[in-house]
């Protein structure tokens, strides 16, 4: 290990920024800040929460009162944060997820996602029943589809139907590696692989799917939301099958349907999420049960933007401690409303990302890895020592940026936010340079051991547990005890229970396929399925869109103001 | 053999600090000389000269049951009095503060018995008999593991540790429990918040100087440069690539 030169710091515009003075000082003034009305944020809560309770009668939002028994925050200064990669400065309470129309619409285009198998329906079409398929007819299936999906009768008589605009989100497209079939499908229904993806990576993923016909569904978010990730199989194979059986004129009560039925709701269902054990009692589609390899898949950054698999692993990071942090063990699991701030450090003011570049500089530097051209050609070995010394100089670079700028140290005030984002540059740097997932988790856990010795300190009681014991899980196999990185996942033994993890650990796995610039990390259906730019939420640039969402510029699916009286 | 603990690596002097402060044979030096009246004040868990309320009878006149593990070990002080379990909570600045979160748990196990301690990154908890908490209390507030203005006594709200200092280098504290007045630190308001009846003085802040050769954290701008121990990130590196290596292939 030996320290590079880096002038550029990316993080000290946002420091300039959000502190007043020189940002390398260590000491400022305290308790001079007006307290909360320092923030324009909270001052809106304040009147806010005024109307609230002279409408309803009960008292609401009261922080000079019940903030510590009448000592309101503000002592110190309420910063703003820049979003990372975006050059937009918002307020903390902005991404809290609730504020957020953005960060709750990535998490609802991920649950009412469903990919649907077509090969085994036609199989039974055409060998149980003897109907002809062809473009024509899956053309015609796709325009019934998209009429059902939303919640459109197609077979009954004195049918409820819902209203077009307040599903307007709700659709399906299909995909497939066949270039041929894909051309002769109407082009408001087709995901182009060769056209949505660069060529290696298109050429990547049309060879993985082949010549078999996929849907990508999108089921309304209001269903999902008012329902649960569980339901999105149970109402996309509703409709498909009564869309199959009106497309081929089938009988409705004949036994073939129910060969059409188990493939729409088991045989030839993708869901994003496995369902989770009793003691934490989700269904599929939720949060807890998607893989880090599939996340990963989920973002596609790397399609936008693959010579560059830094970024488009940060924006995993961004992502995923946004749906693994704030909403899944932040709200899900825990019920808290303070996770944000844990994920926040992850995604704002350039700190990850210049910790990140450093490690890029360095294995160039050292290694020769040309991670601006991704491939898997210039990759390292992954052995211990090239761990260790890429891990190991990544950490102590970030530790010394900390020391060296105290605003950034007080910026990251909490040691889960600086343990969470140290290592994650750590584990990125490794996976970059080897393209080994286990190898990124293995300088992930080497740098947590550095943090914690170096500083005498790391995140907190159960934060620092999976820490501590992860060097000797990080390159087992054995049920209960590890994985390869792609197929863990937050209910993965000893990741389940603390936030600061999960996002950046879907990161590593990403970073290690993004720097061979492959056309997936897991699984080739979910990358084309999140590729669709018809989705409100544009998973090729996460931190962006939270940061519309912020300022109150991204328009959210889902409402129901058009069916209620004006306020 | 018999083991010899060697209390960690390293040849800087943090390393050699940290060393002092775990080895019960090394005798913590006492600079300051806060009185035990003053320190149930800070604590706040009983008014001075109150009796120690209990969580149970004395255990002499409980009736133990008939267990080995009891004849093993010897009940401490406040555990035979039935006391209840009570704690005293730092914060310690990153500035050079004398002791550190995981520092002052291991420093508190090779020393105390009967005591459960907590480690975070703002934050260090230990938990025991209240009786035996005030003695533990006087050691870790009288002694070189503490410092008046870069260490704080907090039960709740312990935002500031790594944080800038204010302008008179004490570390922030949101609550102000202590203030700087007349070159001391006076504690106003008890670890919990409570504002006291009278100010509570726990002494001159430690100098620059001093806590720079005292410290047990690492720091490159105002101590001594994690980097410069190459011993220390060599032991650490060691033991991460042996518990890699037997997670992955148990045989060696």
């Amino acid at each position: 290990m030996a320290k590079i030169e880096r002038a550029q710091k990316l993080f000290l515009k946002a420091l300039k920024t959000k502190f007043e003075g020189d940002v390398a000082d260590t000491k400022t003034g305290f308790y001079n800040f007006g307290g909360l009305n320092q923030s324009p944020r909270k001052k809106e809560f304040m009147e806010a929460s005024k109307k609230v309770e002279l409408r309803r009668g009960i008292s609401m939002y009261d922080p000079n009162r019940c903030h510590l028994g009448g000592l309101p925050m503000g002592q110190r200064q309420l910063m703003t944060y820049e979003v990372s990669g975006t050059g937009t400065f918002v307020e903390g309470d902005d991404l809290h997820f609730v504020n957020n129309p953005a960060m709750q619409q990535m998490w609802d285009d991920i649950r009412r996602t469903i990919i649907v198998n077509m090969d085994l329906a036609h199989q039974t079409l055409q060998k149980r029943l003897g109907k002809e398929i062809t473009p024509e007819t899956i053309n015609e299936y796709l325009h019934i589809l998209n009429h059902a999906m939303p919640g459109g009768a197609v077979v009954q008589e004195h049918m409820v139907e819902t209203h077009p605009s307040v599903v307007d989100d709700c659709y399906v497209k299909v995909f497939t590696g066949d270039s041929e079939l894909a051309d002769q499908i109407e082009k408001q229904f087709v995901l182009d692989v060769n056209k949505l993806f660069p060529a290696k990576q298109a050429e990547h993923l049309n060879e993985a799917v082949g010549k078999s016909l996929w849907q990508a569904i999108h089921i309304p978010t209001i269903v999902s939301r008012t329902c649960d990730g569980g339901t999105t199989s149970r109402w996309s194979a509703m409709q498909i099958g009564m869309s199959f059986i009106t497309a081929y004129r089938m009988c409705a009560g004949e036994a073939a349907v129910a060969d059409l039925s188990f493939a729409a709701k088991h045989a030839g269902v993708i869901q994003m999420a496995s369902h989770l054990p009793a003691r934490r009692a989700r269904g599929p589609n939720e949060p807890g049960g998607i893989m880090f390899g599939h996340f990963a898949d989920m973002v596609q950054t790397n399609r936008k933007y693959p010579n560059d698999p830094a970024r488009a692993s940060l924006e995993v990071v961004g992502a995923g401690t946004m749906l693994f942090d704030q909403i899944w063990l932040g709200s899900y699991m825990s019920g808290g409303v303070g996770f944000t701030q844990y994920a926040t450090a992850a995604y704002t003011d350039n700190i990850l990302d210049e910790f990140t570049y450093y490690g890029m500089d360095y294995i160039k530097d050292k290694y020769k890895v040309d991670w601006k051209n991704p491939s898997p050609k210039d990759k390292v070995k992954p052995t211990q020592d090239v761990v260790n010394d890429i891990a190991g100089e990544v950490t102590l670079n970030a530790m010394e940026q900390y020391e060296q700028f105290p605003t950034m140290m007080e910026d990251h005030f909490g040691g889960s936010q600086r343990a969470g984002v140290i290592a994650a540059a750590s584990g990125l740097s490794v996976g970059v340079a080897t393209a080994n997932s286990n190898a990124g988790l293995n300088g992930w856990y080497l740098s947590m051991l550095m943090h914690k010795e170096g500083w005498s300190r790391l995140g907190f009681f159960g934060y620092d547990l999976q820490d501590q014991c992860g060097s000797t899980n990080s390159l087992s196999v054995r049920p209960d005890e590890g994985c390869i990185g792609e197929y863990r996942g937050p209910n993965y033994p000893n990741y389940a229970m603390n936030v600061g993890h999960q996002g950046e650990y879907a990161a590593i796995v990403a970073s290690s396929h993004y720097t061979r610039n492959d056309g997936f990390c897991l699984s080739p259906l979910i990358k084309i399925t999140f590729a669709d730019p018809s989705l409100p939420f544009d998973f090729a640039e996460p931190r962006k869109e939270f940061a519309k969402g912020a300022i109150r510029e991204f328009v959210a699916c889902g409402e129901r103001t058009l069916l209620m009286p004006a306020r | 053999m018999a083991y010899t603990p060697q209390y960690g690596p390293g040849q800087s002097i943090v390393a050699e600090n940290r060393r002092k402060q775990m080895n019960p044979n090394v005798k913590l030096e006492k600079i300051r000389n806060v009185t035990d009246e003053d320190i149930v004040l800070i604590l706040g868990h009983r008014a001075p000269g109150q009796a120690y309320p209990t969580a149970h009878p004395p255990l002499a006149e409980q009736g133990e049951p008939d267990c080995p593990i009891r004849k093993i070990v010897t009940p401490t002080d406040g555990a035979k009095a039935g006391d209840r379990v009570r704690y005293i909570q730092f914060a310690d600045s990153m500035f050079n503060a004398p002791s550190q979160p995981y520092q002052r748990t291991y420093t508190e196990c090779y020393r105390y018995r009967g005591i459960d301690p907590g480690t975070l990154s703002g934050r260090q908890i230990v938990e025991c008999r209240e009786r035996d908490l005030e003695k533990i209390s006087a050691d870790l507030i009288n002694t070189n593991l503490f410092d008046p203005a870069r260490v704080g006594i907090r039960g709740a709200t312990v935002h500031g540790h790594s944080l800038r200092l204010a302008e008179d280098g004490m570390m922030f504290d949101m609550l102000q429990r202590c203030i700087l007045e007349g070159g001391t630190v006076k504690y106003v308001k008890d670890q919990i918040g409570t504002p006291l009846d009278k100010k509570v003085d726990v002494g001159k802040p430690m100098d620059d100087a001093w806590l720079k050769a005292n410290t047990t954290m690492f720091h490159s701008l105002v101590g001594t440069s994690y980097r410069s121990d190459a011993e220390y990130i060599e032991y650490i590196q060691r033991i991460h690539s042996l518990r890699t290596k037997y997670g992955f292939m148990p045989v060696e």
